[in-house]
């Protein structure tokens, strides 16, 4: 069965992308490709990843936006992750994912400034 | 007692479809927004196990009742490999290929009761139960 594709929006140098639907392992890998590639084809200093519609996130995607945020930060590009409802906070640390290492703000516009932060202080985020 | 709901786990789209039954079953019974989550999530971590180590299997939830309290069994069956030492990955951080190692302590922590089974070469059978507050 073909994947479902979450669209990935353009915004200036920001990427943001909203993921509406209960995600299968497979879309969710194929998200991951899609979104290296659209930071690669756009030069993106910035990525936001809006999770507010999810009601549950597993490991298995709790491991993979981690991943997605480290893979881009080697491409240069700053991830951050937005609107995890409590329910998909309490379930991540309960299940010992705390995500230490992904930054993220409690909505769309929180993470907007946050990245603007983040981008400034990396210059033009190519170097 | 409502009728038990199974689901046959056999691709990743299952999981989902599992997670979705157990989830639609804690809501029925009463269970908060954060518990529905808790049990979804428990749910998802072992049928994707299922999937990963075993292949198939199933997933059946149904309501259960103990001294007056209502609470949901999940119980999930496979004929796969079996795991040999039980006690190893119930460890936190313990891993074999692609589960984060997190999978079986993570559920066990969602949930207020956990008991498994295991036969190499048989299969495993995990028990979960959460009760309503």
């Amino acid at each position: 069965m073909e994947s479902l594709r979450i669209p990935i929006l353009k915004i200036g140098d920001i990427l943001i992308a909203s993921i509406q639907v209960n995600l299968h392992d497979a879309s969710a890998v194929q998200f991951k490709d899609d979104l290296l590639q659209k930071i690669h084809d756009t030069r993106a200093k910035g990525v936001i990843i809006d999770l507010t519609a999810l009601d549950l996130v597993d490991s298995f995607i709790g491991r993979l936006v981690a991943d997605i945020a480290a893979m881009a930060g080697l491409m240069g590009s700053r991830v951050v992750i937005t609107g995890l409802q409590p329910a998909v906070a309490i379930t991540l640390v309960e299940l010992g994912l705390e995500l230490p290492r992904v930054i993220t703000a409690l909505n769309l516009e929180k993470g907007l400034s946050v990245l603007q932060r983040l981008t400034a202080e990396s210059g033009d985020g190519a170097a | 007692m409502g009728q038990p709901k199974s689901a046959v786990i056999r691709s990743d789209l299952d999981i989902v479809i599992a997670r979705t039954m157990a989830r639609d079953m804690a809501r029925t019974l009463g269970f908060s927004a954060i518990d529905q989550a808790r049990i979804a999530t428990a749910v998802s971590e072992l049928a994707r196990n299922i999937y990963l180590y075993a292949g198939t299997g199933t997933v059946t939830c149904r309501e259960v009742e103990k001294h007056g309290r209502k609470g949901i069994e999940i119980v999930c069956e496979d004929q796969g490999p079996g795991i040999p030492d039980i006690d190893l990955v119930m460890q936190d951080g313990y891993t074999t290929s692609r589960g984060m190692g997190m999978g079986l302590p993570g559920a066990k922590r969602l949930m207020d009761d956990f008991s498994i089974q295991s036969q190499v070469g048989v299969g495993t059978k995990i028990v979960l139960r959460k009760w309503r507050s």
